[in-house]
């Protein structure tokens, strides 16, 4: 379960030119080595800039691709994604580790994103008659079914998936997202979303029912 | 056979069961087919929704990142730097109003009165010895009639003051009150056990 790729990948380390720049070797060797993000992150409060380059390097792409399944926006993921990397840096002199770097993370991450979301609703709700959105387009698709054969026969499932996420009211996308593309427990989910542990577990159960149903005719496709 | 709730089988398909809890489910689902192809179904999903693959960021997405903490860093440097110039100001300053009042309490607690003020205090009474001829030639008029011939006050005027002193002692007494307070710094610096000098 899950399809989220370790993040700790070695194309995922800068150059070695680009680590090397101005510190010495073994101090990057030790640096480069799988450290937990805690300790980058306290060695990037100690001014560190090859921490924040290894942690930029390690959730790069979790951020990015986790905007994009909010957001639906490549470019708008991309500048929510490097948001979050500023705000690291910017706050990195307040940063104390009570909790887990990836909590702090995607907390950050996660009210971003659903700002944004509002924002782009409240801009949308300006414009009557645009349709552009994934949303109507979903609900063409849910209705008939030829039109849902047709779709699969052209081979746009993943389409039909994002879209079926895509139309889930904001927290339990936000909840579905963490659960099973960026593989975040749900006790670590319940302390991003500030809910209680149970109410994570409902927004999962109601999340993922809905899911099912939405997506059912790709079920009985068998087509897996 | 009753069903299980569906939220017990979805959180048992996507683990969100403890153990004692998923053991339950698992003992039931080898009886119940239906509850059995719920979970199932969940299982599909869950590969259905690994179909929506991640995608890379693009190319300038890392520099666009050192970018912006690069400004950010000019920023804040640019702030520390204004900060520092207004605290190192306002250091200086405070510094320059400590060293005025140190020097201000030093001259007048350590030295007592500085001269300049001595000198200004004493010009005063200098004036007033100045004046002082005229002040007692005053106070004599009141005793020394107009031929310049000493008499007593009560020949002079026949009567008494309401108090019951003369006018000679009134004299006596002004003088007395005016040598006092002109003489009065003289006497104070005079070191103690130190004989006056006679005026």
């Amino acid at each position: 379960m899950g399809s989220y790729p370790n993040p700790i990948r070695p194309e995922n380390f800068m150059s070695f030119p680009q680590l090397f720049r101005g510190q010495s070797v073994v101090y990057n060797v030790a640096t480069m080595a799988i450290e937990n993000d805690l300790d980058l992150m306290l060695r990037v409060r100690d001014g560190d800039t090859v921490s924040f380059e290894i942690l930029l390097r390690r959730y790069r792409l979790p951020m990015v691709s986790y905007f994009r399944r909010m957001v639906r926006d490549q470019g708008l993921a991309e500048d929510l994604a490097q948001e979050v990397f500023l705000r690291v840096y910017k706050s990195r002199e307040r940063y104390q580790p009570g909790a887990k770097f990836t909590t702090w993370l995607y907390r950050i991450a996660t009210n971003l994103a659903l700002n944004a979301i509002r924002d782009r609703k409240d801009e949308v709700s300006g414009t009557p008659g645009d349709d552009s959105d994934g949303g109507t387009e979903f609900e063409r698709f849910i209705d008939p079914q030829p039109t849902v054969e047709q779709r699969l026969v052209q081979g746009d499932r993943e389409r039909l998936i994002r879209q079926a996420v895509e139309a889930l009211p904001e927290n339990q996308r936000a909840a579905v997202l963490l659960h099973k593309y960026q593989e975040v427990d749900y006790r670590q989910i319940a302390r991003i979303l500030r809910v209680s542990e149970s109410a994570v577990k409902s927004l999962l159960f109601r999340a993922y029912e809905t899911l099912r149903i939405r997506l059912e005719p790709m079920l009985r496709e068998g087509r897996i | 056979m009753k069903c299980l709730e569906t939220e017990k089988l979805i959180g048992y398909a996507y683990r969100l069961l403890d153990e004692p809890a998923a053991s339950l489910v698992r003992a039931h689902l080898g009886d119940c087919p239906r509850c059995r192809e719920i979970v199932e179904q969940h299982g599909r999903l869950d590969a259905v929704l690994s179909e929506w693959k991640t995608e890379e960021p693009s190319p300038e997405f890392d520099a666009r990142v050192r970018l912006a903490v690069e400004a950010q860093k000019s920023r804040s440097n640019a702030w520390a730097f204004r900060h520092w110039q207004w605290t190192r100001g306002l250091a200086l300053a405070s510094l320059a109003v400590l060293i005025i009042a140190g020097v201000v309490w030093f001259a007048r607690g350590h030295l007592g009165v500085s001269d300049s003020s001595r000198v200004a205090e004493q010009k005063p009474r200098q004036a007033m010895g100045a004046q002082a001829p005229a002040q007692v030639a005053n106070l004599h008029s009141l005793a020394v009639p107009g031929d310049g011939s000493l008499r007593p006050v009560q020949a002079v005027h026949g009567n008494k003051s309401a108090v019951g002193f003369t006018n000679e002692d009134k004299v006596t007494q002004a003088l007395e009150d005016y040598d006092l307070a002109a003489n009065f710094d003289l006497l104070s610096e005079l070191p103690k056990g130190e004989p006056r000098v006679a005026n």
